[in-house]
């Protein structure tokens, strides 16, 4: 984002004494990243081994809770990759030729509740929920809310991102396309 | 132009003109629902998705929600998913195992094969009178092919095999592994389904033959998306043999193939997995086993196509069905499936798993730009202004496709055109028009000539 006035991501870590802050600030940042459209400054808090998944969610009968989302490795999925297919995607949104993305949306990301759930020397285990607006062209409108679990590899004074799983609150997919990231 | 004093007069396809009213009116769209979806078979599933007796899945004819359920004796019933009392549907979870459906509302419970088998208060309040033979759920008539579930509620429509003529033979061989194995597929646990705000037509009549839209597609052939190594999202495209690309159309259904022929029979396999080697070992293997199954017709690569009206599947290696369910003249629901051949290796399962995934549906990096474009194709199906202008589909319009091809395995009732071309679209149009009006259209009297 270039035009004058509008905000710019600066730091890539704030200062912060606790393992906590520290968290939220890398989940901040990096949300902030993709709504300023720096996606290749996002691809570089991945770890080479991420694995980004979003399953299916589904209906089934309470007894059955563990089938409500499909299976990872098994089933399909929204999203079931890793970071050679996240940066194709990438590409594709920055060619100008996406039509899906062209122009590009315009996104804020939210992350609340951000609750650690597991940390050692090298990996931190993270909850959140998380809200994302999408808006493009006129008038077209999507709302993203669910749940995430992150796992973060320690690396020097920062994070990577290893695992990102997603949970929608949504069974079929209420919009025509998924053409943002999480 | 109200469609009643306009009859047959929205489509012309001797003129390859079609008016933009047929993608945004209600009372057209409402006559579609009776004339074109209500008689005709509609795909609903497929029989991996019920593999045990008790099995049952929800799905969509149409626009009409059913269950699809496997009984006890191992038959597949599709049920009109609402209670023949007050109309709630009876089942709720996307799939199951299940003897009966109770209603939530009063209690009517129905086995699986649809009786109404249970009525709270049956003999104090109907007095034992209520005949239950009468009052079962309705029920679909059931074909199934090759491994696909079919259903109509029409008794009045032809035999399934009838239905599909000489596309019999293209959705039988697009059921089949990569082998040539006969009903060699099975689904990816876990339907894609999401909502496009387009008539349903823009995504049917795309795969009957929409063969020069790479426009939409070029930032995912930049990219690159298929493991052939190259850039490219198809796996054919890594095969250098010669071949001519065909548009066969059945005019008498409206179902159309595309495909590719290549000009030598019993050709070699070149890499198409390059990037994973046991992948494409599988492949090479299978490659030879199709050609000692199918005979001469496996010079034809059939990449995709349509069974009238709104099954649309996607094959070479791309193994997907896409039923597109209307809403309202500007809203659809896609219901995507996704198979792989059910005998190959894990390896193998899970890398067209993966293709798959970053193929088709709303997060498919090649499907997103269509479904962006219908949405705007949308915009001008709407438009006052723009109805003035039919839409135009004259692209090699007038006596190139042919009758009699010279391969007479492509199907007796084929007419076919070569290249890039719009016959597909008319001919998915001219079968429409006769399904509205009852009045026979310009290719089934030229094929009675």
């Amino acid at each position: 984002m270039t035009a004058q006035g509008a905000p710019t991501v600066t730091t890539p870590t704030a200062i912060a004494s606790t393992l906590k802050e520290r968290v939220e600030d890398f989940l901040s940042y990096e949300a902030e990243l993709l709504d300023e459209r720096q996606f290749d400054r996002w691809l570089d808090l991945l770890d080479d081994d991420i694995h980004y998944w979003m399953p299916l969610v589904r209906n089934f009968e309470h007894s059955r809770p563990q089938d409500e989302y499909s299976r990872q490795d098994r089933d399909a999925a929204w999203f079931d990759e890793g970071k050679p297919t996240l940066t194709q995607r990438i590409k594709q949104i920055q060619g100008g030729d996406h039509w899906a993305e062209e122009p590009l949306s315009r996104t804020t990301h939210m992350t609340s509740n951000v609750r650690i759930v597991s940390a050692t020397e090298d990996e931190i285990a993270v909850k959140c929920r998380f809200l994302l607006y999408v808006n493009r062209r006129e008038d077209e409108v999507r709302l993203f809310i669910g749940k995430r679990a992150d796992v973060l590899r320690v690396h020097g004074d920062g994070f990577l991102l290893r695992k990102r799983s997603i949970f929608l609150d949504q069974s079929k997919m209420l919009f025509k396309n998924l053409t943002t990231f999480f | 132009m109200g469609y009643d004093s306009a009859g047959g007069g929205l489509i012309d396809t001797r003129t390859g003109m079609i008016d933009r009213t047929i993608f945004s009116d209600q009372a057209i769209f409402d006559r579609e629902m009776d004339l074109v979806f209500g008689k005709s078979w509609l795909f609903v599933g497929h029989e991996s998705q019920i593999p045990n007796n008790g099995d049952y899945f929800l799905s969509q004819a149409g626009r009409e929600p059913v269950v699809v359920t496997r009984d006890a004796g191992g038959d597949v019933s599709v049920l009109l998913n609402i209670c023949t009392h007050r109309g709630m549907p009876v089942c709720r979870y996307d799939k199951g195992n299940a003897k009966r459906f109770t209603c939530p509302y009063h209690g009517w419970t129905f086995s699986n094969t649809g009786e109404l088998s249970g009525v709270p208060l049956n003999s104090e309040g109907y007095g034992g009178k209520l005949d239950r033979s009468k009052w079962g759920m309705i029920k679909a008539r059931v074909a199934r092919y090759y491994g696909s579930i079919w259903a109509t509620f029409d008794e009045a429509a032809p035999s399934f095999e009838d239905f599909l003529g000489d596309m019999a033979w293209w959705l039988r061989e697009f059921m089949m592994g990569p082998d040539g194995e006969d009903d060699g597929l099975e689904v990816i646990d876990g339907i894609l389904k999401n909502e496009i705000p387009s008539n349903w037509k823009f995504g049917a009549e795309n795969a009957a033959g929409d063969l020069y839209h790479d426009v939409s597609h070029k930032s995912v052939q930049r990219v690159g998306l298929a493991l052939t190594g190259l850039r490219t999202r198809h796996t054919w495209d890594a095969d250098k043999a010669k071949f001519r690309m065909l548009n066969i159309t059945f005019p008498a259904g409206g179902h159309a193939v595309r495909g590719n022929l290549y000009d030598v029979a019993g050709r070699d396999y070149q890499s198409q997995w390059g990037a994973n080697p046991e992948v494409d070992a599988y492949f090479r293997d299978a490659h030879f086993a199709r050609q000692k199954r199918i005979g001469e017709r496996e010079r034809l690569l059939n990449r995709g196509g349509v069974v009238f009206p709104n099954f649309i599947y996607n094959a070479a290696n791309r193994t997907s069905v896409t039923s597109y369910v209307p809403r309202a003249p500007g809203r659809t629901e896609i219901w995507k499936w996704i198979f792989v051949p059910k005998n190959a290796p894990q390896v193998v399962k899970d890398v067209m798993r993966h293709y798959l995934l970053r193929y088709t549906g709303p997060a498919g990096m090649v499907e997103q730009d269509d479904f962006e474009n219908w949405g705007s194709a949308q915009i001008g199906a709407e438009s006052h202004l723009a109805r003035r202008l039919p839409m135009n589909y004259q692209l090699r319009l007038g006596g190139h496709a042919q009758w009699a091809w010279p391969e007479p395995w492509i199907g007796a009732g084929a007419l076919v055109d070569e290249g890039v071309s719009e016959h597909a679209q008319r001919i998915f149009y001219d079968r429409w028009t006769e399904m509205m009006t009852g009045q026979p259209q310009a290719f089934r009297r030229e094929a009675a000539e």
